[in-house]
């Protein structure tokens, strides 16, 4: 596997998509490749910050009140 | 499973649906109406749910397939774009190489901890909505599969998009760094 193989497999290797076969390759590149070993973890990093920002936010508390409210009156009436 | 176990445990996903709803809508009114619509399917088909499997996902699924009925019609974005421009940008390689490589000795750090959460919320909102979905749905941690189940397209176009949207937003927030002069990326003379 060289550079161009293996950053095509980045971000199927970061999601833990790829098959045991395919990580073992892109392990052993990284292995003997620091280029791609920095680049990877920097991806990763990247992907951390991006979930880390989109998870952060709550719902209004008005809503989960008005959620609950409505499934308790669906389920009352008659259906 | 029990109406009252049912319940707790689709509540439990309340922030992840409407967190998902308000960046699909991008407008806190939609999102509310989008995830309370979202309940009331999920209840009205519970039976259809079977225990054991993932609750998440399903919820998901229905959130998805209400958006795209609903929402997506009256979104007034163009989406003919492919975004093929962004498919080679590598934020890596603008970090290690060029000005920013030679004005810190770690710019990708100084990049990252310098990123304000606004910033990558309103870059995510300027990505196209086809791409915005998958890499929202990949954030809430489901599998290629399972995005491309609930958006009902190919693993392949999920993995395309994925990839896409993602150096969309490396390329926005560089170039938002850029413009505020981020030390890291300023053109400072070495030390030395």
């Amino acid at each position: 596997m060289d550079c161009n193989d293996c950053v095509e497999k980045l971000y199927a290797f970061l999601d833990t998509e790829l098959s045991t076969t395919e990580l073992e390759q892109v392990r052993l590149h990284l292995d003997g490749c620091d280029d791609c070993d920095e680049n990877f973890v920097f991806e990763a990093r990247f992907l951390t910050t991006l979930r880390e920002c989109c998870t952060s936010d709550v719902a209004p508390a008005e809503l989960r009140e008005r959620v609950i409210r409505k499934l308790r009156g669906e389920s009352a009436s008659p259906s | 499973m029990a109406n009252d176990a049912f319940e707790t445990e689709a509540l439990s996903f309340l922030d992840a649906l409407y967190r998902t709803a308000l960046r699909m809508t991008r407008s806190e009114a939609d999102a509310e109406d989008l995830v309370q619509e979202t309940y009331i399917r999920a209840f009205r088909f519970r039976d259809q749910f079977t225990p054991g499997t993932n609750l998440k996902a399903w919820l998901f699924r229905i959130l998805t397939n209400t958006f795209i009925n609903s929402y997506r019609r009256r979104q007034s974005q163009p989406e003919f774009t492919e975004l093929d421009d962004v498919d080679e940008f590598s934020l890596y390689r603008r970090m290690t190489g060029g000005p920013a490589a030679s004005a810190s000795p770690d710019p990708e750090s100084e990049f990252l901890n310098g990123l304000v959460d606004s910033e990558v919320k309103d870059a995510l909102a300027d990505l196209p909505e086809k791409f915005r979905s998958v890499v929202l749905l990949d954030v809430e941690g489901f599998s290629y599969k399972e995005i491309a189940e609930m958006l009902g397209i190919p693993i392949g176009t999920v993995m395309s998009r994925l990839h896409r949207g993602r150096k969309f937003l490396q390329k926005r927030l560089y170039d938002l760094a850029q413009e505020r002069g981020i030390a890291a990326l300023r053109t400072a003379p070495q030390k030395g």
